[in-house]
């Protein structure tokens, strides 16, 4: 008899705590929940990352921002419960039970879809990859891909790289999460063009996963294990390059005359330190595609063939007057 | 002379036996590695750029601090036989409260102290939560501080917007880059803060009774414990102590990464307590034991990136010092080598003999 009153009492707290997180989250898909607009609305089922940094920020809200019902859409956006592939699944199965007309797909990670897009075949749903790749790359499992080119991307900071040091010097890598498919794809862009360059010597190569925090205290330590004797350091997302930054100034070393930091992605704060002078290269790897993306899902719609990738351009910053000047129409 | 030969065998005895010991031969052994692969690991030198003493020691000092935080929290709820998972989420939170309020403010030292005050409080709170959860309601430790492990990134998602939020305030900062005549100020402070833990625990009863609660906790009730306002003292102490982890890991680079700060670092917290030999089952702990299990913590993270072991392979070995560490320190392992030694020396007594 007592007990029943007890968990009772622990589901109340427990559903209290739920809802209380429900009304929380409830703030950021107003799309979603507002379904009720008639069968004109074309039903966009969006398998999303979720909060990852400044970039997936920018890029998921241009999406939402795009797809609009004024624009005869109605979006479901989707986010993954921290990063985990398990979760993009389950929303990526119920969007093909529900039957939605088109499903974008950012993959957290790259192996693992092939069973799902099948599925999504099977029921004549297109499908249509925002950004991430899959792997293998198999694109008869899905319409297109539009994406800026990680490889092109990072192509243009190992360029940079080779001009700046014409009598070659110490590098570093700061990578994001071993085998995630931008990683791989950041490596070789940068190591295809800067190993042809005998000068540029790599000291190592460590992961940061995507944090300032991590990649402050892994440079601090590479810093010492080589006694400062390093110029470049090439990070594969700003967060990483700005914690790079702080390990170089708290050794009383100049970011960006003792040590050059070269960043990919191209955010606001990232911008910010390359006018201070903090980092030296950002290369843009442009999120704001929402409005091809829109093309492309009403050619898909009617009918049309689209091409399997489409590379969406980038932008590259080389220098503080290039931050200041691109900085006031920054949008993320 | 057999008798102090006798007495210092079982001296030793002691020493191997206890669990901590083998935490501390395991960071003379890392740092023994670094030594060999560069003479100058060890030696500390004067910055004279920017006036303090720096190192890989003071480096792993720093890096040491947020984790003998939530170590010893960790150490004082286990003692109780709870668990808390929650420590990395109630991390973020206390980040993104901090940094969320310092991007408002005009970066005064008055506002670092408020805002530090409403971070420790809001961690503080959450901790007094899993206390509710766990003392009055009667939820397993396990899942009340699960629910709030998951409920605290969430909320640090909407304190932020999803963003990571960066914020500049010097004093904020100083906390976890400033020295104080050379030494980190971080690291001071979180010895501060674990000796007057230590203290307060170990030289007053306090300590005795959460050890009671956890061995068996009607019995404690019997004996006179007042088990629901310690569960809640404690896993409030946690939630506070998780908060200034969060405070110095987003100090440090001035930054909260909603989906980093303290990802997965409640189980580092666990890893140092069980290092330094307190068992899970509860009704015992030591915190020194927690100090050194966190301190091998930190040197095994420093130590993959200055050997310079490539990225996909850091994981397996950590996983390696680990796995070695605890056959060292069960004692099932030890006796098995012993008797295998003794049986050496016997057969060869024998082979002298014949």
């Amino acid at each position: 008899m007592r007990s029943i009153p007890r968990v009772a009492r622990a589901f109340a707290v427990t559903g209290a705590l739920a809802l209380g997180l429900a009304a929380c989250g409830g703030g950021d898909d107003d799309t979603s929940t507002s379904g009720d607009g008639g069968g004109d609305l074309v039903t966009v089922g969006f398998v999303a990352v979720g909060p990852e940094g400044g970039w997936r920020q920018a890029n998921e809200a241009n999406v939402q921002d795009t797809f609009t019902e004024e624009a005869g859409f109605e979006l479901k956006y989707a986010p993954a419960t921290n990063l985990d592939q398990r979760s993009q699944i389950d929303a990526f199965t119920s969007f093909v039970d529900e039957g939605v007309d088109v499903i974008l797909l950012s993959a957290t990670e790259g192996a693992g879809w092939e069973d799902s897009l099948r599925r999504a075949q099977e029921a004549e749903i297109p499908v249509i990859l925002v950004d991430r790749g899959i792997e293998p790359d198999d694109n008869s499992l899905y319409v297109t891909r539009i994406a800026p080119d990680n490889y092109e991307v990072s192509t243009s900071v190992a360029q940079w790289a080779v001009s700046q040091f014409p009598d070659g010097g110490n590098y570093f890598v700061l990578e994001g999460p071993a085998g995630v498919s931008v990683v791989n794809e950041r490596n070789k862009g940068w190591d295809d063009t800067v190993s042809s360059v005998p000068g540029l010597v790599k000291v190592g190569a460590q992961t940061a996963n995507w944090s300032t925090e991590e990649a402050k205290s892994v440079f601090e330590t590479v810093l010492r294990a080589n006694n400062n004797d390093i110029q470049l350091v090439f990070a594969q997302n700003d967060e990483m390059g700005l914690g790079a930054a702080i390990a170089v100034e708290e050794a009383g070393l100049t970011p960006g005359v003792d040590v050059k930091i070269a960043t990919i992605d191209g955010t606001r704060p990232a911008l910010e330190a390359l006018g201070e002078g903090r980092l030296s290269f950002v290369a843009e790897y442009n999120p704001l595609f929402g409005e091809t993306l829109l093309e492309v899902v009403n050619q898909v719609l009617d009918g049309e063939e689209v091409e399997p990738y489409i590379v969406v351009p980038s932008e590259t910053f080389d220098s503080p007057e290039a931050a200041t000047a691109a900085l006031p129409s920054r949008q993320y | 002379m057999t008798d102090v030969a006798s007495r210092l065998a079982a001296k030793r005895g002691a020493i191997v036996r206890n669990q901590a010991f083998w935490g501390v031969v395991a960071i003379v052994l890392l740092l023994a590695i670094n030594v060999i692969s560069d003479p100058g690991y060890l030696s500390i030198g004067y910055n004279s750029e920017t006036g303090h003493l720096s190192g890989n020691l003071i480096d792993i000092l720093r890096a040491s601090a947020p984790i003998l935080m939530i170590a010893v929290g960790m150490c004082l709820v286990v003692a109780t036989g709870g668990i808390d998972l929650s420590v990395g989420s109630i991390m973020v939170v206390a980040g993104a409260v901090s940094m969320e309020l310092l991007s408002s403010m005009d970066g005064t030292t008055g506002d670092a102290v408020l805002t530090l005050a409403v971070a420790l409080g809001i961690a503080t709170a959450l901790g007094a939560v899993n206390g509710v959860l766990v003392s009055v309601v009667g939820l397993q430790p396990f899942i009340s501080t699960l629910v709030m492990m998951l409920a605290g990134r969430g909320i640090a998602k909407v304190i932020t917007g999803g963003q990571n939020t960066t914020a500049d305030n010097d004093s904020f900062a100083w906390l976890a880059n400033g020295y104080i005549v050379g030494v980190p100020v971080v690291f001071l402070l979180a010895i501060v803060i674990v000796v007057l833990v230590a203290l307060l625990v170990r030289r007053s009863a306090l300590g005795l009774m959460l050890e009671a609660i956890g061995m068996d906790s009607r019995a404690s009730r019997l004996a006179g414990v007042k088990r629901r306002n310690l569960q809640l003292t404690v896993y409030s102490a946690s939630g506070l102590l998780a908060g200034i982890a969060g405070v110095f890991a987003t100090a440090s680079v001035m930054t909260v990464d909603v989906s980093r700060t303290g990802y997965q670092l409640e189980l580092d917290a666990i890893l140092a307590v069980v290092i330094g030999g307190t068992s899970l089952a509860g009704g015992k702990f030591s915190i020194g034991g927690a100090v050194i299990g966190g301190l091998l913590i930190a040197t095994l993270d420093k130590t993959v990136v200055f050997l310079g072991i490539p990225a996909s392979a850091t994981p397996a070995f950590k996983a390696i010092v680990i796995v070695v560490l605890c056959l060292l320190q069960s004692e099932r392992v030890r006796s098995l080598f012993r008797h295998r030694r003794a049986l050496r020396a016997q057969s060869q007594k024998e082979a002298v003999a014949a």
